[in-house]
């Protein structure tokens, strides 16, 4: 037995494909521009095939419509995307859900993708099909290294491109865009969190697996690894929430990524997510001298844009409500957990999504 | 621009203004709306903090435009 392992050659066995003609194939692709600027995986009706297996839907059903492009996604030209992106078939389903979520919270459909703010779809995953697929809730998560959220999150970019046709520069007018345009799917961390689960929080059962889908802007850090005080940990993310850099129009929203460590302070200390939330609506309001120091202490008649008082523009100042709320309310402030847990850090995603109404979460279907 | 072009194509005379960042994005959307030739009005950027003086500056320069190509009997 020792003599044939001696037997085999030294180095792997040729490969059956020349590395060239994967080349072409791949060139084939970049020069049609069907591509996010990395390389995609080259699709045949067989390898679609598989896809669309996955699912019990037509292939002609639509997942999302642009009205302003007369332009749709359909179950098919998704499945084409998600394998161009590397998903493999079985993320299928999930590929769908986020379509569905997408669709539901309504930002998509009316042309934010176009915009010069430059958003990207966050994807946030729950349930059972996180450790079904390999998709990553614990350290790195908004990095790389997971094939599962890498391209799932990529799905959704190569469709807008190819499907919907926002290549940048030309329909794509973001100014400078965000890294989160390349891929933004995270799992919640469920087992390290102290509290229900984002999809269970509203509605779901735990054992159903979700896609809850939001416009974004900006993932700030919060370094915060020297306290066990939750109002410090807290005033921390409010200050970070409430920034008028993040100010567009008259309140914002945001996520609460907050790393195991973090959940953990509040939890010790007792507060519920409802906890957390009042006191960031509370401590993340600006003075309105503040705000008038940067310009954006009046909302626009019209476009409901902060700009300075004196603007033409400008409605009435209300000078009575001194601080300005950064947030319409406590709601506006989803919490979830995700991350390792071995040191203090915790983000905040500032999203444009539903200010105060309950997030898009769609079930990830056909999982059987 | 599309509103520009559907307002046209409603009947109503109207010309798209747009600074000229937005050139090539105006131009792939008049194309996406089936009307690549569409003629329309650029100026310089920036726009949005321009005070009302740089504003009524601005639109009396482009005031001829406008009026060539709404395409006024004079």
């Amino acid at each position: 037995m020792a003599a044939a392992v001696h037997d085999k050659p030294p180095v792997a066995e040729p490969p059956l494909v020349d590395a060239a003609e994967i080349r072409t194939a791949m060139e084939y692709y970049a020069r049609q521009e069907w591509t996010d600027g990395l390389p995609v995986v080259p699709v045949t009706e067989s390898y679609l095939a598989e896809f669309l297996a996955r699912t019990s839907r037509d292939p002609k059903d639509v997942v999302l419509a642009m009205p302003h492009l007369n332009r749709e996604c359909t179950v098919r030209l998704a499945a084409i995307n998600a394998a161009m992106a590397g998903c493999l078939p079985e993320y299928f389903p999930v590929v769908l859900a986020a379509w569905e979520a997408l669709d539901g919270e309504g930002y998509v459909t009316r042309g934010i993708w176009q915009s010069t703010t430059g958003t990207a779809p966050l994807l946030i995953v729950n349930g059972p099909v996180r450790d079904r697929i390999g998709l990553n809730s614990a350290g790195n998560v908004f990095g790389s290294g997971f094939r599962a959220n890498a391209t799932i999150g990529r799905s959704i970019r190569l469709t807008a491109i190819n499907v919907f046709g926002l290549h940048p520069h030309l329909l794509d007018q973001a100014t400078q865009g965000t890294p989160a345009k390349y891929s933004a799917c995270i799992a919640e961390n469920e087992e390290a969190s102290p509290w229900t689960p984002l999809h269970v929080e509203h509605g779901f059962d735990p054992a159903d697996s979700t896609v809850t889908a939001m416009v974004i802007r900006s993932v700030a850090h919060i370094e915060a690894r020297h306290t066990q005080v939750p109002e410090q940990l807290a005033l921390d993310i409010a200050w970070t929430v409430g920034r008028t850099g993040a100010m567009v129009i008259g309140t914002t929203s945001a996520v609460l990524v907050l790393g195991p460590e973090h959940a953990k302070v509040f939890a010790t200390a007792g507060w519920t997510k409802d906890d957390l939330r009042q006191f960031i609506y509370d401590h993340s309001a600006s003075s309105r001298a503040d705000l008038a120091a940067v310009g954006k202490d009046a909302i626009s008649r019209h476009t409901r844009w902060r700009l300075p008082a004196g603007h033409p523009d400008a409605l009435p100042v209300d000078a009575s409500i001194d601080p300005v709320p950064a947030l319409n309310s406590p709601a506006a402030v989803q919490v979830m957990v995700a991350g390792a847990d071995n040191a203090g850090v915790s983000a905040v995603v500032e999203s444009m999504g539903a200010r105060g109404n309950p997030p898009s979460i769609a079930k990830v279907r056909d999982l059987e | 621009m599309a509103d520009g072009i559907l307002l046209e194509r409603a009947g109503v005379p109207a010309v798209s203004i747009c600074t000229d960042s937005f050139v090539p994005a105006a131009r792939a959307m008049a194309t996406v709306y089936g009307f690549p030739a569409y003629e329309f009005v650029t100026m310089p950027h920036p726009l949005a903090s321009l005070d009302q003086r740089q504003i009524d500056a601005c639109a009396r320069e482009l005031l001829p435009e406008l009026v060539r190509i709404l395409g006024v009997e004079s």
